[in-house]
């Protein structure tokens, strides 16, 4: 299997989207509520992975 | 102010939900083709699955089960726990010789956390599976 080398933000993304698409599926009722769910979800991963970068980018001047 | 328990459900009979959920643990999202909800099945497969592959494809280490101090033992069984989730992905990779020191770099790193919880999202699926077999959810 070929080697992948991501950067810390495509593996984050990456990490994001397959995690909302399972929360989305398993936490909702009707597909309408999985999909804004999912979408809520990984709204969420991308505004943290964007706030604390730059909280570190910060931290460390 | 009292809160106010839910009535507890009692526990659906083994044989309506062992199948799904054996079959999810087995192949991610089988239990929801055992059920006939197709479409989340694939969509469960696709992201266990891709999340599985891109652990692999980074290199991430598999833990073995470890004791030692309480954070090493939490820390090892519960990724072993989190590997061997993943069901058929789990059991092939080790069949066919997978193996991957744990070494520092942080695509390595992400590779290990990728792997540990593409089976924490299959146990979500298989949840799922358990609670559309009991009758609780459509």
């Amino acid at each position: 299997m070929p080697k992948m080398n991501l950067s810390h933000f495509e593996a984050a993304f990456l990490f994001s989207l397959f995690t909302s698409v399972v929360m989305g599926i398993v936490t909702r009722k009707t597909d309408r509520e999985r999909l804004l769910y999912g979408a809520y979800c990984f709204g969420c991963f991308l505004v943290a992975l964007f706030a604390i970068g730059w909280v570190m980018r910060l931290g460390h001047g | 102010m009292a809160k106010h328990k839910a009535p507890k459900q009692p526990m659906p009979p083994l044989g309506t939900w062992i199948g799904p959920v054996a079959l999810g643990w087995l192949v991610p999202g089988g239990g929801h083709f055992l059920l006939k909800r197709r479409g989340r099945g694939v969509l469960l497969l696709l992201s266990v699955t891709g999340m599985y592959l891109c652990g692999l494809a980074m290199r991430g280490a598999m833990f073995q089960p470890q004791s030692g101090d309480l954070l090493t033992t939490l820390i090892n069984y519960g990724g072993f726990v989190g590997d061997v989730a993943n069901g058929i992905l789990y059991l092939l990779s080790v069949w066919l010789g997978y193996s991957q020191p744990d070494v520092a770099g942080h695509v390595h790193d992400y590779g290990t956390k990728f792997l540990v919880t593409a089976g924490l999202l299959n146990i979500l699926a298989m949840v799922d599976a358990f609670e559309i077999a009991a009758g609780r959810k459509d």
